[in-house]
């Protein structure tokens, strides 16, 4: 066995680890905008790590999709959860912490229904 | 055959996680949650299509993978501005 899918299968393993940390992290945080900060982060370096492992086949087929979908990936994921997460906070979804600091913008505040 | 035994686990596993996904989904109190959840659901789909597709050395999987995450992130924003918004156009 070379070296190099020895580190593809540890690359895969890591990967996997990381998405399921991102997973527990949806579970045990207490409101949207904490989910959406561990649901981003840990699934997209998740996916990003399986990529890479990928790579490690070497076939230029896989290679050429696996770089299109990590580029994609990394440009979505970011206005995704930044959509979601104004979304919550138009809508005026708690923090769970009772004395966090208010940045929202005056167009975010509660009170403002969207039409 | 070791290799054979760790990508069946770690399919598994993903599919494990892809439940997981769908037990927060249906479970989440309020809909920024449900919507997280979906994106999340999407992406571990990804990330079995990717490991399905290195396993059976085939690419039409990974070609499934890049609709699938173009249209989760379609789906994520039109349903995010839906909630927000109260439509995607807004």
């Amino acid at each position: 066995m070379s070296p190099i899918a020895v580190l593809g299968e540890v690359l895969a393993i890591l990967a996997l680890v990381v998405i399921t940390i991102g997973v527990i992290g949806m579970f045990r945080m207490p409101d949207v905008y904490g989910q959406a900060h561990a649901a981003g982060k840990g699934g997209v370096i998740g996916v990003l790590l399986l990529l890479v492992a990928t790579l490690t086949l070497g076939d230029w087929q896989i290679v050429a999709r696996a770089i299109l979908i990590g580029g994609f990936l990394l440009v979505t994921m970011p206005v995704a959860s930044h959509v979601v997460v104004r979304a919550a906070a138009a809508r005026g979804e708690p923090m769970a912490d009772p004395d966090h600091l208010d940045e929202r913008p005056p167009e975010l505040r509660p009170g403002r229904r969207p039409s | 055959m070791t290799v054979e035994v760790i990508y069946t686990g770690a399919v598994i596993w993903l599919v494990v996680l892809m439940f997981a996904c769908g037990a927060l989904l249906a479970r989440g109190p309020r809909p920024g949650s449900r919507i997280v959840a979906l994106d999340t659901l999407v992406l571990v789909l990804v990330a079995l299509l990717v490991l399905v597709s290195a396993a059976e050395d085939r690419t039409f999987f990974l070609d499934a993978a890049l609709m699938l995450a173009l249209l989760g992130f379609v789906a994520t924003v039109a349903a995010a501005r839906y909630y927000g918004e109260g439509g995607p156009f807004r």
